[in-house]
């Protein structure tokens, strides 16, 4: 029998700019009720291991956020693992319950995480919390913050590649009108490129509407051995079985200047990929790969992943977006979600939330409109820092 | 009454959408606090120290590993493709522009930083003999900067900074 891990259930938070009524436990234990009630569980009672997904101890205000959340969750004393991998939080969290199972650890793991990255600070603290996450000695000192450094190497993209700033805010749209479609979406909003192109230059070439959200939000996934799942998950048999079939990670240098002269793009990301394309046995990602939730921090940021998780070559990757293949009724729909840009980022379930997107997509349960149409194998695409840590994972749907 | 300082607001707050029936129906305020948080580190520079020591001088130094030759700008003061300690090196100061954002924000991590002026450059620049990019704020009209644009190490006339990082900007050369 594998113990290629399946999806027992998903829970979400909507994502906002400010849940003044809600404080992160609050939030996180949202998330696992849905996620409960989605796989069809009373109780937790059967669940074998706790795993706690989230960035920051400035931002929640609290170390050890992990040990609360899980006793706030009534898992005690079940074993608990706290993962964190910056931007990449969510998906790491995943990728080390995939290992956990697949190790024979555990046969079910609840991988629950959120992040308060909302109104509860200034966004200049946030920015300055933020760049804690940049080299200290060196890029945070000397004012340096993640903003800038995203947009140097788009600056070096086009450059070298002819990308516009044009080709940049048709992800801006587009994934911003996705989110029109998803309820729990922070920001929905049915923009032009012109919009985009005028709106306020914050670190050129990325203007306002270029740039991701600050979230407050939640999210949950309980995985778990197809035996498992079949005792005690009363809806995993009502449902097709998706698979977490692959994992990758790959990573890179923390200052983007040591990456010199490979600066337009995410070699990490490209690491990640082939890794996890190998596991699933992949060989032509844009042909194999039904939907895709991509981690577009800025609007670029996408264009850069088309090509580094090979669907696209090279420098291609603006041209690509610009055509539509990867919109709603394109070719590779991909952050049918809204994205960060549409839906949020609270960082530690924003990987978590992007596989909920895709394992949704597989068990056909979404709206129309934003539902692809016979998915059967969806990748999820996040990244810490600028491409610093990256980790790919992919679901699959399989009756 | 008893104050409670840190008390900033009391909400009342709506009925969640994703909830019926609305468990929280009987009780609808939220109490908001003020919460802070500052620290002060002793910080070391560590084996980079030198690189900032020097720049008090007038001097831009660099880290070579003659293992493979690469030299690291700003240092590194282990080579992480040989393992091998790297050996501190003078470089000229002048270097090519490789990328910049033009920035309409910075951030307040410190005085310095509070001080650049903006819109303002911030810039990755290759310095000449280096391997690697060195990020600093570019001192010159925005509108100037340009991927291969010439520039050069400048020093601050300031009477003080904060960090020694902010001793050197970048300026045309």
């Amino acid at each position: 029998m594998t113990r290629v891990p399946v999806v027992v259930g998903v829970g979400l938070t909507p994502f906002a700019a400010n849940r003044v009524d809600a404080s992160i436990r609050d939030l996180v234990a949202e998330a696992v009720l849905a996620c409960m009630e989605d796989a069809g569980l009373l109780d937790l009672k059967a669940v074998q291991h706790g795993l706690a997904s989230y960035e920051s101890d400035h931002f929640n205000r609290q170390m050890t956020l992990g040990a609360i959340l899980h006793d706030a969750l009534g898992l005690t004393p079940l074993p608990n693992v706290r993962v964190e991998g910056g931007g990449a939080t969510g998906a790491l969290a995943l990728r080390t319950a995939w290992a956990y199972v697949q190790s024979g650890l555990c046969e079910s793991i609840l991988v629950y995480g959120g992040e308060m990255n909302g109104r509860s600070v200034s966004s200049a603290t946030a920015n300055g919390l933020f760049a804690l996450s940049a080299d200290a000695d060196w890029e945070m000192m000397v004012g340096g913050t993640y903003t800038a450094f995203y947009a140097a190497m788009m600056r070096a993209h086009m450059q070298r590649y002819g990308t516009t700033e044009a080709q940049c805010a048709h992800v801006a749209v587009r994934n911003r009108r996705n989110a029109r479609l998803n309820s729990f979406a922070q920001k929905p909003m049915d923009l032009t490129i012109d919009d985009v192109l005028r709106s306020k230059p914050v670190a050129e070439p990325y203007k306002l509407l270029d740039c991701s959200l600050l979230s407050d939000g939640a999210a949950a996934v309980l995985l778990a051995t197809e035996d498992w799942a079949r005792a005690h998950g009363t809806r995993f048999r009502e449902r097709p079985p998706v698979y977490y079939c692959a994992t990758g990670c790959g990573t890179d240098t923390m200052r983007l200047g040591d990456r010199y002269p490979e600066i337009t793009n995410f070699r990490g990301k490209r690491a990640a990929a082939q890794a996890a394309y190998a596991m699933a046995g992949i060989g032509e990602p844009l042909l194999e790969i039904d939907v895709a939730e991509l981690y577009d921090s800025y609007s670029g940021v996408e264009i850069q992943a088309v090509e580094d998780l090979g669907f696209v070559p090279a420098g291609q990757g603006g041209a690509a977006v610009a055509s539509g293949i990867f919109d709603a009724d394109g070719y590779l729909p991909v952050n049918t979600s809204g994205g960060l840009l549409g839906r949020g980022a609270p960082v530690g379930a924003t990987g978590i939330a992007q596989a909920v997107e895709i394992v949704q997509q597989l068990w056909g349960e979404l709206p129309a409109g934003r539902q692809v149409a016979n998915a059967r194998r969806g990748l999820t695409d996040t990244h810490a820092g600028i491409g610093t840590i990256c980790v790919v994972n992919i679901f699959e749907r399989r009756d | 009454m008893t104050t409670v300082l840190s008390k900033r607001d009391v909400l009342t707050v709506s009925a969640p959408l994703q909830r019926t029936p609305d468990p929280w129906a009987d009780f609808r305020q939220i109490e908001i606090v003020t919460l802070e948080l500052t620290q002060q580190y002793a910080h070391s520079l560590g084996k980079t120290s030198r690189f900032f020591l020097e720049l008090e001088a007038r001097r831009f130094f660099a880290t070579r590993c003659d293992g493979c030759g690469r030299t690291y700008s700003p240092p590194r003061s282990l080579c992480p493709d040989c393992l091998k300690i790297t050996q501190w090196v003078e470089l000229a100061g002048t270097g090519t522009v490789e990328a910049y954002s033009i920035m309409h924000f910075a951030s307040g991590i410190n005085d310095d930083v509070k001080q650049v002026e903006l819109p303002g450059v911030f810039a990755y620049v290759l310095m000449d003999g280096a391997s690697t990019l060195f990020p600093h704020w570019l001192r010159c009209e925005p509108a100037r900067a340009h991927i291969g644009m010439r520039v050069r190490v400048a020093y601050t006339q300031a009477e003080h900074v904060q960090h020694p990082i902010h001793l050197m900007y970048f300026e045309e050369a």
